[in-house]
């Protein structure tokens, strides 16, 4: 028996279907004018002969896709986008389960500590990326002379204009900003294991890392993988931190593919450039679903 | 079994490092917010000013007019948060209490949505708002915004509706209140708390949003707060990071405050709502 049968027994069901659809649909309605009508502009545009004022001069099938591809900087930002998104991913979990753990314990002033490691959340990451890039200032910046407070360096370093330096400060910055969303969803996970299971394996005297392994982790599972799944959706698509850090410098080694987009539209008006490589990233995040999805079902059985 | 006091000597050394990670930028904000330009550019820096000075934050406002990019801002946000929960408060009522054909398709596709980033949409967003002439203008950034945090407004209210007894409402429809009575008088005041939760998630979203207001809003007097701060950083010949930071700091602060008070309701709506 469905839900709506019991409260509608006379077949009021019937009647309240049409005003429920007009509840909906406003908000359908934005989505799909706001969303939808740019995602099929983006397509047409990748396949058309652009000029750099967006007017359309024909069908171009796949020179878009073929000009990114010989491009160097386009294959450099790929790469660089695969080595961000695993970096800031792969970090922000490994810091942010033991996070979780901890503060689902029960200790004084855990409320207090809960505040202050969800607090990057509430900062836009432009004030956080604007506020990094003066740490890091290389003449004036609070990072140099800290470190030399403590006499770890002698001269000042000026990591921005590093390319190594400024992309591995970057992915600090992003793990930083990532890990407080993700930490949220773990913490819900952790408060549904019931205390129940691990006085059992007390019981049986299991080691805390026994428990760890063995319950925490099972039943952690899927808020590991919405996390898994968001964060890279999320990571993959970051734009204000290498923006507003590095514009992709120096020499473009820190550019990601949104970076490489938003330059191509924006600074040097190549519309079917930008537009492909839009669908590119595109593509590359749908894959990944799929990926993920075909990884994360089949195991399911053998569990 | 340890004990409290052991516990949370331990829980709190193990958070050490992140905690001054994540608190190093705010001291920065504040000690160089509050530093004279001179003490700001110097080679012997220290944390604490010679002097509290606040004249970084007459000058962000009297002469870099920092009160105009705070008022848009303001704009926008309250906007956006406004469109959003108007089209969210009913979608939301209608997935958590009628029954509707094609519920799945549209919680999914609400999903999807979620999950596509308006900075991958610039391009076809730009050209959207240009068509309608709307670049540069404060409205394309409230349509923009309520559309892109929409579909987390809806989910979230949803699980908070979820939560409500249906009782209460079938309770006032025995007695002969209509359903919109019913709707106004026993639900909504019950659903105040997440309501108003949703709402400041949705404005801190907004004022916090960088990339599509740095794209649609061309002239300096139009820009948001955050978008104005961060040009700062790239255009002045002698970057003056006093009044950058006197910036981030009255940007960031307030926002800050208002969402350590929701984030307790987040941590639940979230978490429920995230692995339904």
């Amino acid at each position: 028996m469905t839900d709506s049968s019991v409260n509608n027994p006379d077949g009021r069901a019937r009647l309240l279907k049409l005003p429920s659809v007009f509840l909906i649909l406003p908000s359908l309605f934005l989505s799909a004018l706001v969303i939808g009508y740019p995602i099929f502009d983006v397509l047409r545009m990748s396949i058309s002969d652009v000029n750099r004022y967006g007017h359309v001069r024909g069908f171009a099938g796949v020179d878009n896709f073929l000009k990114i591809f010989n491009d160097p900087i386009f294959l450099q930002a790929t790469n660089q986008t695969l080595i961000w998104t695993f970096c800031v991913v792969g970090g922000t979990l490994l810091i942010s389960v033991p996070i979780a753990i901890i503060l689902n314990g029960n200790f004084f002033g855990r409320s207090v500590a809960r505040t202050i490691l969800l607090l990057p959340w509430a900062v836009s990451m432009a004030m956080t990326a604007v506020v990094w890039k003066f740490v890091v200032n290389g003449d004036f910046g609070m990072l140099n002379h800290t470190l030399e407070t403590f006499g770890l360096i002698d001269t000042k370093i000026p990591w921005l204009a590093d390319a190594t330096f400024a992309f591995a400060i970057e992915i600090l910055v992003g793990i930083l900003v990532s890990m407080p969303f993700t930490v949220t969803i773990l913490m819900g996970g952790l408060s549904a294991i019931p205390d129940s299971l691990y006085e059992a394996s007390s019981i049986d005297g299991a080691s805390h890392w026994q428990k760890f392994i063995n319950i925490t982790l099972p039943l952690l599972r899927p808020f590991l993988q919405i996390s898994v799944v968001l964060n890279v959706i999320y990571v993959f698509n970051s734009f204000p931190i290498i923006w507003i850090m590095t514009r992709g410098g120096p020499a473009n080694k820190t550019d990601i593919l949104i970076t490489y987009v938003y330059k191509q539209a924006f600074a040097f008006g190549r519309i079917g450039n930008a537009a492909a490589g839009s669908v590119m990233m595109f593509a590359i995040l749908l894959g990944f679903s799929l990926l993920f999805l075909f990884i994360t079902r089949s195991p399911k059985e053998t569990l | 079994m340890i004990g409290k006091p052991l516990r949370t000597l331990i829980s709190w050394l193990l958070l050490l490092p992140i905690i001054i990670v994540i608190l190093f930028p705010f001291a920065v904000m504040l000690s160089t917010a509050l530093k004279r330009k001179d003490e700001v550019f110097t080679f012997t820096l220290t944390w604490f000013p010679k002097e509290i000075y606040f004249g970084n934050f007459a000058e962000l406002f009297l002469e870099l007019g920092f009160g105009r990019a705070i008022f848009n801002s303001l704009y926008i946000s309250l906007g956006a948060t406004l469109v959003s929960l108007a089209l969210a408060l009913p979608a939301a009522y209608a997935l958590s209490r009628l029954p509707i054909r094609g519920k799945g398709f549209f919680t999914g596709y609400l999903l999807i949505t979620q999950m596509i980033s308006p900075i991958v949409l610039i391009l076809g967003l730009f050209r959207m708002f240009a068509a309608l002439g709307l670049i540069n203008s404060h409205n394309a950034l409230i349509i923009g915004h309520s559309a892109f945090f929409m579909a987390f407004a809806v989910w979230m209210l949803k699980s908070y509706f979820d939560t409500v007894p249906k009782d209460l409402e079938e309770a006032a429809w025995m007695d002969g209140a209509s359903r919109l009575r019913a709707f106004g008088a026993i639900f909504l005041p019950i659903c105040i708390p997440g309501i108003a939760v949703t709402s400041i998630f949705t404005f801190v979203n907004s004022w916090n949003e960088y990339a599509m207001s740095l794209t649609m809003l061309r002239d300096a007097d139009m820009q948001t707060a955050p978008v104005q701060v961060a040009f700062l950083t790239g255009t002045l010949y002698e970057i003056e990071w006093n009044l950058i930071m006197a910036g981030t700091l009255v940007t960031t602060i307030p926002v800050a405050i208002i969402f350590s008070g929701i984030q307790g309701y987040l941590v639940r709506g979230l978490s429920v709502g995230g692995v339904k």
